[in-house]
């Protein structure tokens, strides 16, 4: 079992967000975006990647699509995908979004076909078509997609009805952020998430490098320009998408007209935007705190100072401030008007954060060109001012990174974003995380493993044992210790305190029955064995030679040969000359033989001891005494130790020192 | 077994013999050997003899667990009432029960009794610290997890060495029992805070830092608090749960040393490459990155306030961070909420006072922009930051006396508190004063025709602006003495602005002094009075008044000695001025007067209620208001005056009419008049009339009212048979704290029954239990009661409301389709609304269908003492009917009623105030004719 991420869109680039998620054989598609930089073939993802059974359609190859937000980076495709390509599976996205998609789906298929005179690539049909398949989702609400797949959604902030989704597979979870956004801003609240334990994270990371300070700081310059250029008389256009910015700034605008007591006109574009601040009053539940509370009294949206725009009022002379679709002057009304207003010094021009490669923001936003070329006859002479708003609907890199501390998932893939400030912000998670981190390209694979639970049945014992405390303190070293360690100054090693009482426990695994958790005392038991110790058994040579001397002058006692009685005269000699010699513990004797912890020292007294090793033994046999020594594993050491004091007694020392086991 | 039970009821002293029958004892030996310990008068000899024999089961018993529970609990008792025993109960308990530590349960238990015996007998104390730790440490390591909560919170009292404490404390914070970890985090809490630990990184490198429970949490962040660990704490700002991030900067605001680097780094989201480069730092640094940013943006205003309180202490640590603290404060000003902008006000504020506010030019903008804030309190708070605010160049000065200007004309009700900020940056400024008079001087100078155009306020706070230079330290005198004449005209307004500086005739003193001449030099002044000159800042002003007047006085003698000609020039002038006064004066007099007089009157009137002369009080106050009615006053100040006390007048009648239910029965004879229960209600509305439909009240005057609402309650209380008591009670406790706040800044004298309701008050207030308190405590209190007198300074508005429907009565009814909204075109004139003022018209059909329309007051543009707009008010409800009549009022939300929350889905939170009489609609049907 495994997630395999195939990246079908916004691998290391921004535009058609497609990520084709399999999670222990269940296909998630999250967002059917559209490139809005390409007019040819890469406007789409590369559907026919996705892997499927020879000669059946996407609805067996795919178990549902999920869609984040209406932005058409994010949903541009799905008439395509689901109309022309044939996919009919299930759609989720959240109600805001099923309400505002089609709107920008429309808007779009009507300026490329009607002013750019493309071929179509779908119809206004084929979008009604499509919406018909979604199923709308609430915030936190948990969907049984099928038996074994569930996902949720939680509030991403971003645009309105953008949604972070959660899915899980058996025990294998990811989220998905599609674009969300950290901070709150004048009408949206933050993104918002639980807790969760993910294997995988798949976040945008427009602005992997970048951080912003504070909001408060970027509405002052935005106002002050604003200000600065109705006070000399100037028009101000703000190119920007219908929905999200809009409402933003204009929100701020109202605030500021009261506050100041202006009386300057601000327009918006004629059709789609009135239309969506209609929706923005329906969906207040999903605006920011400080909106859903004033809601009883005044709705936010309702803008006092707002009034439609004529196109015939473009040349009417004065200050006024107009909102004109699309953003980041890509075609329609706002070229119409940059086209109008770029020539005079006066006006201002405010471009968003983020223009697209290609556009005429990006133009515009990258030094400061004296003239722009539209197309091969028309050029424009750009003399106004340029503001560059940094109001940005996405996370910065330190949100970015708060979210990932937040979660702390087992991987990451980064999506939605340039390569090399992508390649940076994996470099940055990777050290100061310590997470796996991919980035990888469109049309590339990540495959990452899953998590597998197994539900066990734990042991009474096991149980009672449990409630024992069980701590064990641990110095850490520095490796070890990223991300949550504090120091201050000192360089103190970190204290750990850890408790892990249920790592005490032994799973044990029968056939065909249900996994349990024992304690380790039950184990036997439950298999019925005895317990077996490991021994080792060593018969050692010691030679008396140097035994004499010490018994001549230590103990005074008869010369004789080694006689059966001696055998503990013996034994007393070396425990004296071992309590003398080692350190390492305790010697105790018992008469019959000599302890220090499980290790056993007795004479030995057979002709041909099975632990006696005597093909190396030279000289005098009755010079030798042999001593029979036996010891567990655990005291290994103290043994190999003792019996090399025993045997540099003597000169003739045994090299060799094999063991055998026995038992 | 029997027998002996029955010799320990005889008191039979043979109980020590032992014999072989002492195996066990039944509980009703038991039970009994208890009422023997607890008896005070039982013989000593009896109670020696229970005690071995309790002693001697304990021994014996030891595998009973039950018996062996009780027999502790017998020792207990028996040592807390003979403390004789208490050496002996210690010792058997301790050789005995300790040792046997099959039952954990009991072993607890002993430690316990050992434990309280010890507390309660100094002596035994040495004795307890002889307690093998090893033994403590056992049982807290036995699986019995209820045991371990009560071991771990007792540690302390069994005196367990803090090292070996420390080690269990650290351990059992990964318990995997919630509660054994909290007990834990207290123990640590407590072990750190009496500093038993030197090495408290060690603490704060094991402590989890993202605990399961809110509760354990609030420890962890008080843990850090008292270790200092202001990173930890940020590190915890960005958790996703609110109470937690507000939590976490409250505790923020605690922590008392910080270093200065990793406080500006909280002012950064980036991670500012400071100095020391090493890893342990940046680690730190990325932690820490922009914990205040974060904080002061965050979605819910709650954790922006916090985020912003949290902010004042850390000012004070460290100049530069106080420069951070102020760039993004005053961007907080730009908050959308106004609580947020409130307490980053506040914060300001505080700063200012601490002398860390360095106010610069880019800041001056957004900060007097909040003096034209729709929100008073907002005014308010920034003209407190502006008079302690030092400006060091004469453009930002000129900026902010503008400003100041400018928000007298927005919200003329601020007049007062603005003068009183003029007088004071004037007499901070006393340079730019003179600089900027002499450029304003011809708007103040009477224009060609002679006349004075002197109804505008500007000019008025032109002139108290003139007047404070001379009291300035860096004055030498330019400004025209004509000037101090004019201000005399306006001495009415001037004087009730800076009454917390200088009375009236101290103020008319000066004002005549400095008018006839120019030149007096500052010098002079400081010769005098030194003090006067220090006095700046957020000092009290209480002292000033004499302090100005008595340095009147000596200058005036200084005049008079020296320079005798130059005053006799300017005589003259002076004795126009002078006369100006008293002519301005006796007009508001004129009404004003008498006024008092009534008042007066009617304090007088008190001690005839109290003799139970109702109805002649009640004829007296007739007469009163007859008397009232003969004024038609045009001018407005005096008629907010003039309605102020009838509605006074009204609501006396009203409270002597109850008074009249309490009297003693003797004067049952002089009649009671209505049930209490409606005389009562109608009383409290009156008061919430008079409490909320007047402005411009001064604090006597205000603190008069909530005295009347103090006495209601405590009427209401003393009645036995009165309902909703405990919403009574927090009215009472509610109006008291007002009334405390207000005691609080000014020097009124509170009157002896307001002192013994505080007193009451304190007691029931902090239990808010209606039911504990007593009728007879409160009706003690009424005798306390007696109507103070208190003298109109002028300046009260009446909040009024006029509501036509023009062209609408019975014959010319509105058409309206049954089912559809039907719109009233309403006229509406308002008088004297503020505008933050929350209004409703409320459209009431019949007494169960009513609805509420939420009059916002910004579409009807403009702050006017007088508004008249048309209002087209949509009524949704139509019946199924031929036709029908509304009635309309227009009423005004009680923000100060908090404490009665209406619970409704649409329409006010408050109670509402009406403000004008109901007004009859009425509509018929589209005949289809």
């Amino acid at each position: 079992m495994a997630i395999d991420c195939l990246v079908l869109g916004a691998g290391q680039e921004v535009g058609k967000s497609c990520v084709i998620a399999s999670i222990n054989d269940k296909r998630i598609m999250f967002d059917c975006g559209m490139h809005m930089g390409h007019v040819d073939h890469r406007r789409y993802p590369d559907f026919s990647r996705i892997p499927r059974p020879q000669g059946t359609g996407f609805d067996r190859a795919i178990d549902c699509i999920i869609i984040t937000h209406f932005h058409l980076d994010h949903v541009g495709a799905l008439p395509y995908f689901t109309e022309v390509c044939g996919y009919g599976g299930p759609i989720y996205m959240t109600y805001p979004t099923k309400a505002l998609a089609p709107l920008m789906l429309e808007d779009y298929r009507k300026v490329m076909v009607e002013r750019r005179g493309e071929e179509e690539q779908f119809t206004a049909d084929h979008i009604v078509e499509c919406m018909k398949k979604v199923i709308p989702v609430d915030l936190k609400q948990t969907v049984q997609v099928d038996k074994d797949l569930q996902i949720r959604a939680y509030y991403a902030g971003h645009v309105l009805g953008a949604a972070m989704f959660y899915a899980k597979v058996g025990d294998t979870a990811i989220v998905y952020t599609g674009d969300y956004n950290m901070t709150p801003d004048r009408h949206l609240g933050a993104a918002q998430i639980d807790r969760l334990h993910l294997d995988l994270l798949i976040t945008e990371s427009t602005y992997a490098t970048t951080i912003r300070d504070s909001k408060y700081g970027r509405e002052r310059e935005f106002l002050k320009a604003v200000h600065k250029c109705i006070g000399g008389g100037g028009k101000v256009l703000i190119p920007t998408f219908a929905l999200g910015r809009a409402q933003e700034l204009c929100i701020l605008l109202e605030d500021y007209w009261e506050r100041m007591n202006l009386k300057v006109p601000i327009y918006f574009s004629a059709g789609l935007t009135i239309q969506a601040n209609m929706y923005y009053k329906m969906l207040i539940s999903w605006t920011s705190q400080k909106i859903k509370e004033t809601y009883s009294t005044r709705n936010a949206f309702d803008f006092k100072y707002v009034t439609n725009f004529d196109r015939s009022m473009i040349d009417a002379p004065g200050p006024c401030v107009l909102f004109a679709t699309p953003g980041m002057i890509i075609g329609g009304f706002s070229l119409e008007v940059f086209k109008h207003w770029a020539p005079a010094e006066k006006n201002l021009i405010t471009l968003p954060g983020y223009c697209g490669v290609g556009t005429i923001g990006h133009k515009l936003m990258s030094g400061k060109p004296t003239k722009i070329d539209l197309d091969k006859d028309t050029q424009i002479d750009v003399r106004c001012q340029i503001h560059q708003l940094s109001f940005s609907p996405h996370t910065d890199a330190k949100g970015i990174m708060d979210l990932v501390k937040f979660l702390s998932p087992k991987n990451i893939i980064l999506v939605h974003g340039e390569k090399p400030k992508i390649a940076i912000l994996k470099g940055r998670i990777k050290s100061e995380l310590g997470i796996p981190c991919y980035d990888p390209a469109n049309n590339e694979t990540v495959s990452i493993p899953s998590t597998h639970y197994v539900k066990a049945v734990a042991s009474d014992t096991f149980i009672r044992s449990c409630s024992h405390p069980n701590f064990k303190f641990s110095k850490s070293s520095m490796e070890d210790g990223h991300g949550s360690s504090f120091k201050l100054g000192n360089s103190a090693p970190q204290l750990q305190v850890s408790d892990e009482r249920v790592a005490e426990g032994i799973l044990v695994i029968e056939k065909s029955k249900k996994a349990k958790v024992l304690h380790q005392e039950e184990l036997l038991q439950m298999l019925g064995e005895k317990e077996n110790k490991v021994q080792f058994a060593y018969c050692c040579p010691v030679r008396i030679g140097n035994l004499e001397e010490t018994k001549s002058t230590d103990i005074t006692s008869t010369n004789d040969k080694l006689s059966m009685t001696d055998g503990s005269l013996w034994l007393q000699i070396l425990f004296a000359r071992l309590s003398d010699e080692f350190s390492g513990g305790n010697i105790q004797d018992f008469g019959e033989h000599l302890q220090v912890e499980s290790f056993r020292m007795s004479t030995c007294l057979k002709e041909t001891c099975p632990y006696r090793i005597d093909e190396t033994l030279q000289g005098n046999r009755s010079e030798l005494v042999f001593f029979c020594c036996t010891w567990s594993v655990a005291d290994e050491k103290i043994a190999q130790r003792i019996i090399s004091i025993l045997k540099n007694f003597g000169s003739s020392a045994v090299k060799r020192n094999s063991l055998v086991p026995i038992g | 077994m029997e027998e002996h039970v029955r010799s320990t009821g005889h008191h039979s002293p043979n109980l020590s013999t032992k014999s072989c029958g002492y195996e066990t004892l039944s509980s009703n030996a038991l039970v009994r050997m208890r009422a023997l310990i607890i008896n005070p008068s039982t013989p000593d000899s009896t109670i020696s003899s229970a005690f071995d024999t309790l002693a001697h089961s304990l021994q014996l018993n030891c595998s009973n667990k039950l018996v062996v529970r009780h027999i502790l609990k017998l020792l207990h008792d028996l040592a807390s009432h003979h403390t004789r025993f208490s050496r002996l109960v210690f010792d058997s308990v301790r050789s005995h029960s300790l040792l046997s530590t099959e039952s954990v349960r009991v072993a607890v238990e002993a430690l316990d009794v050992v434990a309280s015996v010890a507390e309660r007998d100094g002596a035994l104390v040495p004795a307890l610290d002889e307690l093998d730790d090893g033994f403590f440490a056992a049982l807290c390591f036995s699986p019995s997890v209820s045991v371990r909560p009560w071991l771990l919170r007792n540690a302390e009292r069994l005196h367990v060495r803090p090292y070996l404490l420390f080690t269990l404390f650290l351990g059992f914070t990964k318990d995997p029992h919630p509660y054994v970890r909290k007990a834990a985090l207290d123990g640590l809490a407590g072990l750190s805070r009496s500093s038993v630990i030197d090495d408290q990184c060690m603490i704060r490198d094991a402590i989890p830092v993202s605990p399961s429970f809110y509760a354990t949490w609030k420890i962890v962040a008080s843990i850090f608090v008292v270790i200092s660990s202001f990173v930890l704490l940020c590190s915890m700002t960005r958790d996703m749960s609110m109470e937690v991030r507000v939590e976490v900067f409250n505790s923020l605001g605690k922590i008392e040393m910080v270093s200065e680097d990793i406080l500006l780094q909280t002012m950064s989201k980036k991670v500012l490459g400071i100095s020391k480069g090493k890893l342990q730092f940046e680690e730190l640094a990325s932690s820490a990155a922009g914990t205040f940013v974060h904080g002061l943006e965050d979605e819910f205003h709650e954790v922006r306030k916090s985020a912003c309180h949290s902010l004042r202490t850390l000012t004070t640590l460290s100049a530069k961070f106080s420069v951070e603290v102020l760039n993004l404060l005053i961007d907080v000003l730009n908050d959308d909420s106004m609580v947020v902008r409130l307490q980053a006000l506040e914060t300001l504020l505080h700063m200012a006072t601490s002398d860390c506010l360095k106010v610069q030019e880019t800041h001056m903008h957004t900060l007097l922009g909040s003096l034209v804030d729709k929100n008073s309190s907002i005014r308010s708070a920034t003209r407190k930051i502006l008079k302690l605010v030092k400006l060091p160049v004469f453009k930002l000065f000129k900026f902010t006396v503008d400003a100041l200007l400018e928000n007298l004309e927005t919200s003329p009700q601020d007049e007062a508190d603005v003068f009183s900020i003029l007088f004071h940056i004037g007499r901070n400024h006393g340079k730019f004063v003179d600089c900027i008079i002499q450029d304003v001087y011809q708007q103040v100078e009477p224009t060609s025709e002679g006349k004075l155009v002197f109804d505008s306020s500007r000019v008025v706070a032109l002139l108290v602006l003139a007047i404070s230079a001379p009291l300035s330290h860096e004055y030498n005198c330019n400004i025209p003495p004509t000037m101090f004449s004019y201000a005399v005209t306006f001495l009415g307004r001037i004087s009730y602005a800076l009454r917390d500086a200088m009375s009236q005739n101290s103020l008319l003193d000066y004002l005549t002094l400095c008018s006839r001449s120019t030149g007096f030099s500052a010098i002079q002044f400081r010769e005098d009075q030194p003090c006067l000159y220090s006095s700046k800042g957020n000092l009290p002003h209480n002292s000033t008044d004499e302090t100005i007047g008595s340095f009147a006085m000596t200058l005036q003698e200084k005049r008079d000695g020296n320079a005798d000609i130059q005053s006799s020039i300017r005589e003259g002038s002076s004795k126009v001025a002078t006369s100006l006064v008293k002519y301005q004066l006796e007009v508001h007099d004129e009404v004003v007067k008498p006024m008092n007089a009534i008042l007066a009157k009617v304090k007088d009137i008190w001690r005839l209620v109290q003799s139970g002369y109702i109805y002649e009080v009640l004829k007296n106050l007739r007469s009163f208001r007859e008397e009232l009615e003969t004024f038609t006053p045009e001018l407005l100040a005096p008629a907010g005056v003039l309605s102020f006390t009838l509605q006074y007048l009204k609501t006396i009648k009203m409270l002597v009419k109850v008074w009249g239910h309490f009297l003693p029965p003797k004067y049952l004879s002089s009649c009671r008049m209505g049930t209490l229960d409606l005389l009562l209600e109608k009383l409290d509305r009156r008061l919430r009339d008079l409490r909320t439909r007047f402005i411009g009240l001064s604090k006597e005057e205000e603190l008069h009212v909530l005295e009347l609402i103090l006495i209601t309650c405590t009427l209401k209380l003393s009645k036995v048979e009165i309902c909703c008591k405990l919403g009574t009670v927090r009215k009472l406790c509610s109006t008291m704290s007002q009334v405390e706040s207000l005691l609080k800044e000014g020097s009124i004298e509170p009157s002896k029954f307001v002192i013994e309701v505080g007193n009451l008050s304190s007691e029931i207030c902090s239990s808010l239990d209606g039911d504990s308190s007593d009728p007879f405590l409160y009706r003690r209190l009424l005798d306390f009661f007696s109507l103070q007198q208190f003298v109109f300074c002028g300046g009260i508005r009446h909040i009024k409301a006029e509501l036509h429907v023009p062209g609408n009565d019975f014959e010319n009814p509105i058409r309206f389709v049954s089912r559809l909204p039907v719109g009233i075109p309403c006229q509406i004139t308002l008088h004297n609304i503020l505008n933050e003022s929350r209004l409703w018209l409320r459209m009431r059909m019949d007494e169960l269908s009513t609805q509420f329309l939420f009059l916002d007051l910004n579409l009807f543009k403009g702050f006017d003492a007088i508004r008249r707009f048309p209002f087209l008010a949509p009524f949704y409800r139509t019946p199924k009917a031929i036709s029908f009549s509304l009635r309309l009022c227009i009423g005004m939300e009680c923000l100060f009623e908090d404490v009665q929350f209406v619970k409704r889905r649409w329409g006010p939170k408050h109670e509402l105030t009406y403000l004008c009489q109901e007004k009859e609609v009425y509509f018929s049907t589209v005949s289809k004719g």
